[in-house]
């Protein structure tokens, strides 16, 4: 149903429509960029904490640089007996044993054969395995296959002996001879531990950063985040050789410290988008309060007319039956004023239409129209009203064919039956004049169907359905000089469809066709079909 | 005749190779033999005691400024009175420091946090300040408080100072390396700087293996503080040794003539290579004789002959002086047929010295056994200790090894596993107290 009133919720949704789709489409959009903006984030929060751990790294790498550097010092200047070389044990806080091997990687000390300290010989037991080893620093730099004649002339080794890692720093010196210093594996922990921040209160750092060894057994740990039990870190960094099989690690528990950045944005993006649809909703507020005065002013204006069409009808229906009974009166006597009565009638009979249209269309808005079904037959109505209209059409040159195929008696309500063919009638008047009309009607158990084609310039399919809405006109070049109310389609649609049949335009090739069903029972049926709406 | 010739042995040995004593500057070098007489024609086994005593300072104003790291257990097990006390005693130390000291705090619990890092002792309220701020909560990352706590010494290291971390703790190391051996490796590198570690175990949950170990590695002293209440005590014992040092950086070399073995040294660790045994002491304490106690063997030689023994060589740095001082002594020792001279002239300080040192290593094999599990044997190795030490006594007429023995047998009675925590930690105290001859 097309009534005014639908138009509402219509327009309502029409207007949500405007607020939320591009309201949708941004938060979309926006979301989208936050999880963009997320990504790129966690990509550079992942590379600060590498940046942070290599750093850290730097640091460690630092103190063994500084050792290596001043052991290659110390053993440079070292007096190669076996009282300085323990000496140096007891005075260098980091050397735990001093060894030398000759040139063919014989122990010469601490000498096996000759006396021995206990911390000598617990070192032999230690450091036993790495002096079969002989690749690793013994044979003289540049003979390893694959390996350039590199200048190594030092450097570090590495190797387990029960829990831990044993570090040592080799030196060759110039006779060939291997001198070693064993580093104290606590003691470089110590060291490393000293130079790495502490944890200052109140926090600093609001992460947990980790070194732990080759058994992931913590060494240190720095920074006042608590990682969980099973919490992975954010990220991990072995450490340069000689540590290699130490690492580094970052926690962070997943919540990157600029995710105050992160939720910031998120913050205004969400601040614009209320903002953008408080401002749509404004919009639309406005928009539907604008149509709603309209169609509250329409609807004055209709009932207005509804009022005036009322006051309009009496009067009106006094002037046609004077003018009939005139006409009947003076019976073809003065040719001249019976004419005039025949246009008083026509035009009379054409103002009553307009009236019916008019108080059609405000009953149909108020839903107060009702069928009043009897007994009829449709050809005799239509072939009624074409004699009535006959003259009208010929003064537009419309010549009319009626090819009656309804002579069954129904039931109907005659009135609507008119008005629909009036209203079709009247269309074709004023869209189609100087052609050829031919109304065509059948019928089939109940329906009866009707048939109006004109030879006019007939309709565009895309308003196919455009015209049937109220007070649409067709563009101007059609409707040129045709003057109405345009709501006659739409009421005799609606009427149609209130007598249980529908009025469509169906496609042609020429002209505009319209065809239209009504259900008529056959009078013999039950009476009680009258009240059926 | 006979008696002659004992008071000749006598006076000759008097003469000769008695007391022998050396001095320079701060410290004075006693030089003992047990038996300066041996019986002829036998290998035996003898004690040199070789004791430095630090003489006692003039006045307060002669001592050597310190520099102090007091590194503090902040572990969430420190709460209530033990952390309260702990800074008071903390705080009583500090302010018994002068302008010239330095001191540093280092608290730790998972994390370590340097509350006050090295400074000169002039703003005492600031560094109360610090200390008083300090909750706890938390684990013990104790390795690293204490590397830490090095640290902060390291900043202002000068070999004429006093060097020294102290450590409370109260619990289980369990945040970094927390093995009692790699603490003494860490204690034993830090000697070397000059460093000593003074360990304080408050309560019953700490482990005194860890703190008797890397004290002994490093020349500290370790206390066990059972009520937190004590702890003032203890740190007002421990700030009344390091303020009253003479020395520093004590190295002694003992070298064995030809025919004598060097054994063992008993209480302190020492390298012994060949003839060759080392020692070092961070510190000698004025009026506190520490001393090193070699079991020697030496070969036997006939009667009448003289024998060099040993000589001891010692190098330190004279706080009042500030210079690097050196002492020296020999020994011989008389061979003799008579057995009765053997016994006359045994040196019964050595013997009570040596006594001590063996019983106290019989109790740590002891306390090796109840931690076996073998009540019955550790039981009865005490009470033998305790015979052993009751037998000697007598025969030197000394308390000090009566007390020893009541203490031993005391010990036997407090092997049960309700009283073992507490006894376990009370015997590391007393036996590290003999090993290094802490005076409290």
């Amino acid at each position: 149903m097309r009534c005014g009133y639908t138009l509402k919720p219509k327009l309502i949704i029409i207007l949500l429509l405007l607020v939320m789709v591009p309201l949708g489409l941004l938060t979309w959009l926006g979301s989208r960029l936050i999880a963009s903006q997320r990504v790129a984030v966690e990509r550079s929060f992942l590379a600060l904490q590498q940046a942070k751990l290599a750093d850290v790294e730097t640091t460690i790498s630092k103190v063994l640089a500084r050792r290596e550097q001043r052991l290659v010092k110390l053993g440079g200047s070292l007096s190669l007996t076996a009282e300085a070389m323990r000496e140096t044990v007891r005075s260098e806080p980091w050397i735990r044993q001093v060894f030398l091997l000759d040139r063919d990687g014989k122990l010469l000390h601490p000498s096996p054969a000759g006396p021995l300290s206990m911390a000598e010989r617990t070192f032999i037991n230690r450091a036993g395995q790495i002096f079969d080893d002989r690749d690793v620093f013994l044979r003289p730099a540049g003979e390893r296959p694959g390996e350039r004649p590199a200048q190594a002339d030092h450097g570090w080794y590495t190797w387990y002996w029960r829990s831990g890692l044993n570090i040592l720093l080799w030196q060759r010196l110039g006779n060939g001879a291997i001198l070693g210093f064993e580093l104290d594996r606590f003691r470089l922990i110590a060291d490393i531990i000293s130079e790495l921040p502490d944890t200052r209160s109140p926090a600093s750092l609001e992460a947990r950063l980790t070194l732990t060894d080759s058994r992931d057994r913590v060494l240190y740990q720095w920074g006042d985040y608590n990682p969980g039990e099973n919490e992975a870190p954010a990220t991990s960094l072995a450490l340069a050789a000689p540590l290699k099989p130490w690492h580094l690690a970052i926690y962070t528990g997943g919540v990157s410290p600029s995710g105050v950045f992160d939720s910031g944005t998120q913050f205004f993006l969400i601040l614009g988008l209320c903002a953008l649809g408080l401002a749509l909703l404004g919009l639309a507020i406005y928009f539907y309060r604008e149509s709603s005065r309209e169609l509250r002013d329409a609807g004055q204006r209709v009932s207005f007319v509804n009022h005036v069409s009322h006051e309009l009808k009496t009067p009106l229906t006094n002037i046609r039956m004077y003018a009939e009974l005139l006409q009947e009166h003076l019976g073809g006597e003065d040719q001249r004023a019976s004419r005039h009565l025949e246009v008083v009638v026509s035009e009379s009979q054409r103002l009553s239409r307009l009236i019916d249209n008019v108080l059609t269309f405000s009953r149909h808005q108020r839903g107060t129209l009702k069928l009043r079904k009897l007994p009829g037959v449709v050809d005799e109505i239509i072939g009624r009203l074409l004699e009535q209209s006959a003259r009208a059409l010929s003064e537009k040159n419309i010549e009319f064919d009626f090819e009656r195929g309804a002579p069954r008696r129904v039931l109907l309500d005659e009135d609507v039956l008119r008005q629909i063919i009036n209203n079709l009638l009247t269309n074709v008047e004023k869209y189609a004049p100087g052609g050829r009309l031919t109304i065509r009607t059948s019928q089939a158990e109940n329906r009866t169907r009707i048939t109006v084609a004109d030879s006019g310039p007939g309709v565009p399919a895309s308003c196919k359905e455009r015209v049937f809405e109220p007070f649409f006109r067709l563009g101007s070049a059609v409707s040129e000089g045709a003057a109405g109310t345009g709501i006659g389609l739409s009421i005799a649609r609606d009427l149609a469809r209130l007598h249980g049949g529908d009025l469509e335009l169906v496609p042609s090739d020429s002209g505009a066709v319209f065809e239209m069903t009504l259900v008529t029972e056959t009078e013999s049926q039950d009476e009680s079909a009258d009240c059926r709406r | 005749m006979h008696w002659f010739k004992t008071f000749l042995g006598a006076a000759l040995a008097l003469t000769l190779f008695g007391a022998c004593g050396a001095q320079a500057g701060q410290v004075r070098l006693g030089f003992d033999v047990s038996h300066p007489m041996l019986l002829a024609g036998h290998k035996q086994t003898t004690y040199l005691k070789i004791g430095l005593t630090g003489l006692a300072l003039a006045s307060e104003r002669e001592r050597a400024p310190v520099n102090v790291a007091i590194v503090l257990d902040r572990s969430g097990s420190m709460s209530g009175m033990k952390i309260r006390r702990a800074k008071e005693a903390a705080i009583m130390a500090i302010d018994r420091l002068g302008p010239d000291d330095i001191v540093s705090v280092v608290a730790y619990d998972q994390n370590i946090n340097v509350l006050v890092p090295a400074t000169k002792v002039t703003d005492k309220q600031y560094i109360f300040n610090a200390i008083n701020r300090l909750h706890p909560g938390g684990m013990t990352a104790l390795f690293g408080g204490v590397s830490k706590g090095a640290q902060e010494t390291r900043k202002f290291l000068v070999r004429n100072q006093v060097n020294r971390v102290i450590l409370l703790s109260d619990g289980l190391a369990n945040v970094g390396p927390s093995s009692p051996d790699a603490l003494a490796a860490l204690g034993a590198s830090l000697i070397k700087e000059g460093i000593s570690v003074t360990t304080i175990g408050l309560g019953l949950g700490y482990n005194e293996d860890l703190m008797v170990k890397l004290a002994r590695a490093s020349d500290g002293n370790h206390a066990f503080v059972e009520g937190p209440e004590q702890l003032a005590r203890i740190f007002n014992y421990e700030f009344g040794d390091i303020l009253s040092v003479v020395a520093n950086d004590v190295n002694v070399v003992i070298s064995c003539s030809p025919g004598v073995r060097p054994v063992r040294v008993l209480g302190r660790d020492a390298d012994i290579v060949g003839q060759t045994i080392t020692a070092r002491l961070n510190q000698i304490y004025g009026r506190q004789e520490k001393y090193i106690l070699l079991e020697v063997e030496v070969d036997g030689s006939p009667a009448g002959q003289t024998r060099p023994l040993a000589s001891v060589s010692v190098d330190y740095t004279d706080m009042a002086a500030k210079h690097k001082a050196h002492i020296e002594a020999r020994k011989s020792v008389i061979f003799t047929g008579s057995a009765k001279l053997v016994k006359d002239n045994t040196n019964s300080k050595v013997m009570i010295a040596a006594v001590e040192q063996v019983a106290n290593e019989t109790n740590k094999r002891a306390l090796a056994l109840r931690d076996q599990g073998n009540i019955h044997e550790a039981r009865q190795v005490l009470l033998g200790n305790e015979r052993y030490l009751n037998d000697n006594a007598v025969k030197y007429r000394s308390s000090r090894l009566k007390n020893f023995g009541k203490a031993n047998r005391a010990d036997s009675d407090n092997l049960s596993p309700e009283r073992w925590d507490r006894q376990r930690k009370q015997m590391r105290k007393k036996q590290y107290e003999f090993d290094s001859q802490q005076a409290w």
